[in-house]
């Protein structure tokens, strides 16, 4: 089975612990079964007929001293009892202990596996997989593991053991007792085997209306106020009681189910006991049982039933934990980014100056796998030092060119090279540390504002001033030191939140204490206003005693403002350039760039004269939409 | 949020007060409560009897007497019956009261939820409160009929145990008992130890959840900054964090558990001791009562570790339980008081609603809005627009009574909104939300939810009023098309639609929309300016206005910054003023055009829209 091999895989290590365990076990139970055997020896050897004992009675009572001893002094078996039952117990101490510690050992090593693997799965990989799926994985996958390891597995080996260690010592007492011991069992493990599958689509059908009741209760929480706009409190108390109900009737039924169940298993139980005590009593009434042996076959009988009557459910939901565990399995299969990387006798690491990075696309194209073209024959050259400017309508594939060059996806055709080095040839980490991201949607840590700043590998010794001068430039410095706790405030916590503005300006501060070689700026200030964004941009360019400014730049942006100083500046739609040059050059062209310029320069004198601009704004808007369609042919 | 921290925060104690609203809900259920303590003292008591039957049986046997042995076979089979009759009755009872008191519990949190203003819902996320109603209410029922019933389950067996043994020997009992006090010393013991453990590992294991959501959300950030080791270094203090409670845990199990079962070893071995020595010397008991007493020696153990894990239970859902009965004690702070009036025949009509110098404030010394005046009259509309953050959804909110003014008030024709029942009031005002929230269903249930008495022919008309019906009939199930949740299968442009429809169909005094900034195609702008249009006609209007379109078209525009109105008049005054309405009314006009050639999704545009006007909200 798929899971069983995936979780000896996941044991390495622990097997020896494990074999350890099972052997406490083994004692552990044979020591309680011992104990049991001494009550039983005294019965048979000084209570009742010596004579007709059996040898392992005659034995025990032998170790105490032989019948008279024993006989004079009582305190010796009830002594021996307790110390047999104080060994199995410290027996049972270690097992657990074993175990427990192998099985936690195993679950923390799996969590951290997985934690650190699913962060290195290249994007591509993680774009695959649903991060719901993923973290359902990451948590109740593991969970299902460490449950499979620290108790349905020892539970289902204690039942077994329980049932089968008995077995020699009751066919050495009476061959005939010792099956009619076991006699009801294979009935009970079918029956209760087959109970919990068919019980399945019940407990399916519980989660299925309890997750139907729950959707109701958010859906009636998020619209509240719109509940309360129209007074529907009332109505939407109807509404719920019938997915409550419904969910509480799915649950009552499992409880009929188990109620069944449990009685019937009682039920079986007892008729393997019945069996016992009452050929025992025939047995023992017509001589042919000693006392101890027909007490001892009642006290085992009870011992091992009713872990039996547990052991058919163990197995069906052991099965299921190995299915979790294979599903683990599979994530841990998948190759991380490392993996994908040149290996060390041919990878190229990038130096760690603080000169630009030369940046070179040539006839670049990508596709996101089977769909359509993201970016199709890109090239540019950009030199060290320089700034360059990407301007296009959503989904031109502006992101695409930073997830390329940051490696996060590779090229389909063409090459891109850095310093003159193909790309393909720098490590992952090599080419992201000298370069600082801020990304469309920045996330930041639940951490302090501090450590967020100086999140990156290489930040973590910055200087408090170089954080504080990057916080500056990004014009977030004063707005943090007015949280409660300035830089140590925690994001998130206490109902803080950031505005989407301040996130991205914390962002920038983060990317630009790395001291990058090039600064990525992906759409990074839309949520700045465009004063804050014109301060920053301006320190960016001119603030020259500041180490973190970074030499070469990338700047993505809808509002021209942020990239009409570029040197070089890319007009993208569909994927393809449609056209390059500097500001002057692109405005002096018609085309998207020019369109958008005299909105975004224009339009407010235009605005003033009433609505018949309107008109005859959509129609220059219009008629520069077509020119650039027009000069994509040409290109 | 503090409340929500501090209820999670909360080192549990046992507080028997938190649990009377979900016992007082448990045992309204008598029958099954009943049957609970019933089946559970039955079964009790055959547990009890069983070895005093089996002693009786050995000792007969031993007798020779082949012929009694059947009656006590066919009694012993009897009796296993009736305990499995037992059983089932009691888990029969047990379903049904933790079912129907879950369901109880859900139900009136559900509409002491409805009763609550919304600032109640501003502070406490969704989730939060939807875990409430979901695993805090199943818990806390959940466990309360096992309470019950091993509370009359432990009680009979210590009772009947404790009973037959000094009833069969008085000396021989107390050597018997004398286990039993070390044993629930242990168990008290263990048992807080192991409460406290279980608390920690669930705090770090939802902090580990917490951890793994973060990993996969900021996976392309982490990939930025190189920061794996880093993220795996910090991880790993939780994981191991984890993995200390979970073996302390354990190794508390591991040590209580044996340590339980050698005393109860001891407890038998002072039997078989004195036993023994009572049944050598043939001047007490016979072997079949020593043989019984040990098996009573033996049923010790289960109910004293029984009620240990209840007890356990109990402490582990005390968190739950006191969020439940916090939210039940919750008294709602907008509603009816003793003044209300329900408004005379002539009052019914209203023609004018006033903002009377209103302050509000969300938090102590942050005013939102200070003497703030208005005056809206039948017919109007007023548009409100301005900086984000400047009060103008304050305003509506208040419209609305969503809030209350802090000082000064509101009037309807003169009178205080106060004064009227809140449930009229409500009956008269319509709101048609930025982002229109639509509820699983139909179209036709989602229109109708404006008017619930309305005929389908009502809602068909609502709809065609605001040129809906053309996108719903061309719909493959027409007015029986499923909105999925939230209305996740309709477009946002279709949304509005809908939530324009329930508003025209409710045909309310006041109208109050929040305009949505999201963008939708000029095509289905065009037709939603219609519907807009048409749900404004003749009532008191207020609009947080963000399409030109509307703005021009009001009657009365209210340019609101920092709680005050700064300018006021028609689109044509404003302009020709130049002055803040200007500005923004420029800017709204780039926003627009530029949102139009980029083909901007929402949020961008949004973030376009707040940049330009000049406000990032701080």
């Amino acid at each position: 089975m798929e899971g069983l091999r995936s979780i000896w895989k996941l044991a390495r290590g622990e097997h020896a612990s494990f074999g350890l365990a099972v052997v406490a076990l083994i004692v552990a139970a044979l020591l309680l079964y011992i104990a049991l055997l001494v009550p039983q020896s005294v019965f048979d050897t000084v209570l009742g007929d010596s004579a007709a004992a059996s040898d392992i009675s005659r034995t025990i009572v032998g170790w105490m001293g032989g019948t008279d001893a024993v006989s004079h002094a009582l305190w010796i078996p009830a002594l021996l009892m307790v110390v047999i039952t104080g060994f199995s117990g410290v027996a049972i101490h270690l097992k657990t202990r074993l175990a427990a510690g192998s099985a936690e050992r195993i679950a923390r090593r799996t969590r951290d596996r997985m934690y650190d693997h699913v962060q290195r799965l290249p994007c591509s990989t993680l774009d695959q997989l649903p991060s719901g799926d993923l973290l359902q994985r990451c948590t109740s996958d593991i969970e299902s593991m460490r449950v499979f390891l620290t108790s349905q597995a020892p539970e289902i080996g204690r039942a077994v053991l329980m049932l089968l260690m008995p077995l020699p010592i009751m066919a050495m007492l009476d061959w005939r007792m010792a099956i009619a011991s076991v006699v009801c069992v294979p009935a009970m493990l079918a029956y209760t085997a087959i109970n919990f599958k068919k019980m399945g689509p019940s407990f399916a059908a519980k989660e299925a209306a309890e997750a139907a009741m729950t959707a109701n209760v958010t859906e009636n929480l998020t619209g509240i106020r719109t509940v309360r706009a129209f007074g529907r409190g009332a109505y939407e108390e109807t509404r719920f009681a019938a997915s409550s109900a419904a969910f509480r009737e799915a649950d009552a039924h499992l409880f009929r189910l188990f109620a069944r169940f449990w009685s019937i298993s009682d039920l079986m139980c007892f008729t393997q006991q019945i069996i016992v005590v009452g050929l025992g009593a025939y047995l023992f009434a017509n001589g042919r049982l000693e006392l101890g042996a027909y007490f001892y076959f009642l006290t085992v009988v009870a011992m091992f039933i009713w872990p039996v009557r547990m052991l058919g459910r163990m197995v069906v939901e052991a099965g299921k934990a190995l299915a979790a565990i294979a599903r683990l399995d599979e994530i841990l299969a998948k190759a991380q980014e490392r993996d994908l990387d040149p290996d060390a006798a041919h990878a190229k690491p990038l130096t760690n100056t603080r000169e630009g990075l030369a940046i070179s696309f040539r006839n670049v194209s990508f596709a996101h796998r089977g769909g359509p073209l993201v970016l199709d024959d890109v090239s540019f050259d950009l030199a060290a030092g320089q700034t360059l400017g990407l301007v296009g309508p959503s989904g031109a594939g502006k992101t695409t060119i930073v997830q390329l060059l940051l490696r996060f996806h590779e090229p389909d055709a063409g090459t891109i090279t850095i310093d003159g080095c193909a790309l393909s040839l720098i490590p992952r980490a090599s080419i992201r540390g000298v370069v600082g991201t801020v990304l469309q949607q920045p996330f930041l840590y639940s951490k302090r504002l501090r450590d967020n700043i100086l999140a990156s590998a290489r930040a973590a010794d910055a200087h408090q001033r170089a954080m504080e001068s990057a916080a500056a430039i990004a014009c977030v410095h004063e707005a943090l030191l007015a949280f409660p706790e300035g830089y140590d405030t925690v994001v998130g916590e206490k109902g803080l939140t950031l505005s989407g503005g301040q996130r991205q300006r914390v962002a920038i501060a983060r990317a630009l204490v790395q001291a990058p070689r090039l600064l990525v700026l992906d759409d990074a200030l839309s949520a700045v206003d465009a004063q804050t964004e014109a301060t920053i941009l301006t320190a960016l360019r001119t603030n020259k005693d500041t180490h973190s400014l970074p030499p070469s730049k990338l700047i993505i942006g809808h509002r021209l403002s942020a990239v009409m100083h570029a040197d070089l500046i890319l007009v993208l739609d569909g994927g393809r350039v449609i056209q390059r040059g500097t500001h002057e050059q692109l405005v002096a062209r018609a085309g998207l760039y020019q369109t958008l310029w005299r909105i975004q320069t224009e339009l407010v004198d235009l605005a003033s004269e009433s609505s018949d601009a309107d008109a005859a704004m959509s129609d220059r808007l219009t008629e520069g939409s077509s020119t650039a369609v027009l000069e994509v042919r040409d290109v | 949020m503090s409340e929500v921290e501090r209820i999670d925060d909360s080192r549990a104690r046992f507080s028997m007060r938190v649990w009377i609203p979900i016992i007082t809900r448990a045992f309204a259920h008598r029958n099954a409560v009943a049957g609970l303590i019933g089946g559970g003292v039955v079964v009790a008591g055959i547990e009890t009897v069983l070895p005093l039957l089996v002693g009786r049986i050995v000792d007969e046997a031993r007798a020779g007497s082949e012929a009694s042995l059947l009656p006590l076979l066919l009694l012993y089979l009897t009796l296993f019956v009736v305990f499995a009759v037992g059983v089932w009755v009691f888990i029969l009872g047990a379903g049904i009261v933790a079912t129907r008191t879950a369901d109880q519990l859900r139900r009136d949190c559900f509409a002491k939820l409805q009763s609550l203003e919304p600032a109640y819902f501003d502070v406490r996320p969704t989730g939060w409160l939807v875990s409430r109603l979901t695993s805090d209410c199943s818990k806390v029922a959940g466990i309360l009929p096992w309470c019950i019933l091993d509370f009359a389950w432990c009680s009979a067996i210590l009772i009947g145990v404790i009973g037959t043994m000094f009833l069969t020997d008085a000396r021989l009992a107390i050597w018997a008992l004398a286990a039993v006090p070390v044993m629930i010393l242990v168990s008290a013991i263990f048992q807080r130890y192991l409460v406290r453990s279980g608390r920690e590992a669930r705090r770090v294991s939802s902090a580990m959840t917490a951890a793994y959501g973060e990993m996969l959300l900021g996976a392309r950030t982490t990939k930025t900054l190189v920061r794996e080791e880093a993220n795996l270094a910090e991880f790993a203090q939780l994981s191991s964090e984890m993995n200390f409670w979970a073996m302390r845990s354990a190794v508390l199990s591991s040590v209580y558990l044996p340590l339980i079962a050698s005393i109860a070893a001891f407890g038998a071995a002072l039997i078989l001791w004195q036993g023994a020595s009572e049944v050598l010397t043939k001047e007490g008991i016979t072997l079949g009562t020593l043989i019984a007493f040990m098996q009573f020696a033996a049923l010790f153990a289960q109910p004293v570790q029984e009620l240990a894990q209840r007890f356990a239970d109990i402490l582990n859902a005390s968190s739950a339980a006191e969020r439940i009965a916090s939210l039940l004690a919750t008294q709602a702070k907008i509603g009816d008081s003793a003044t209300v009036r329900a408004p005379t025949h002539d009052e019914l009509r209203i023609n004018a609603l006033r903002f009377e110098g209103v302050s509000f404030w969300y938090r102590e010394g942050v005013p939102i809005l200070e003497n703030f005046s208005l005056c809206a009259s039948r017919g109007k509309t007023i548009a409100l627009v301005g900086s984000t953050g400047g009060g103008k959804s304050t305003i509506v909110s208040l419209a609305t009574r969503f809030y209350e003014p802090r000082t000064g008030r509101i009037t309807l024709d003169g009178v205080d909104y106060r004064d009227r029942p809140l449930a009229w009031l409500t009956e008269q005002i319509g709101i048609v939300p930025q982002v229109a929230h639509l509820f699983a269903g139909t179209l036709r249930e989602n229109i109708r939810y404006g008017r619930l008495e309305a005929s389908d022919h009502d809602i068909e008309n609502a709809a065609r009023r605001v040129r809906a019906h053309e996108f719903i009939v061309a719909l493959e199930h027409g007015y029986e098309t499923q909105v999925g949740e939230g209305g996740e299968r309709l477009s946002t442009g279709q949304r509005q639609l809908v939530a324009l429809a329930r508003a025209v169909l409710r045909d309310p005094q006041i109208l109050v929309m929040d305009e949505a900034t999201s963008s939708i195609d000029t095509a289905t702008e065009r037709l939603v300016q219609a519907g807009v249009d048409e749900v404004l006609k003749g009532r008191i209007a207020f609009v947080v206005a963000h399409r030109l379109s509307t703005i021009r078209r009001a009657d009365v525009i209210l340019v609101i910054e920092r709680g005050a109105i700064v300018e006021q008049g028609t689109h044509r005054d404003l302009l020709a003023q130049r002055g803040r309405y200007f500005e923004l009314y420029t800017n709204q006009y780039a926003a627009d055009k530029e949102r139009a050639l980029l083909h901007l999704t929402d949020a961008k545009a949004e973030a376009t829209v707040a940049s330009l006007v000049g406000d990032e909200s701080e």
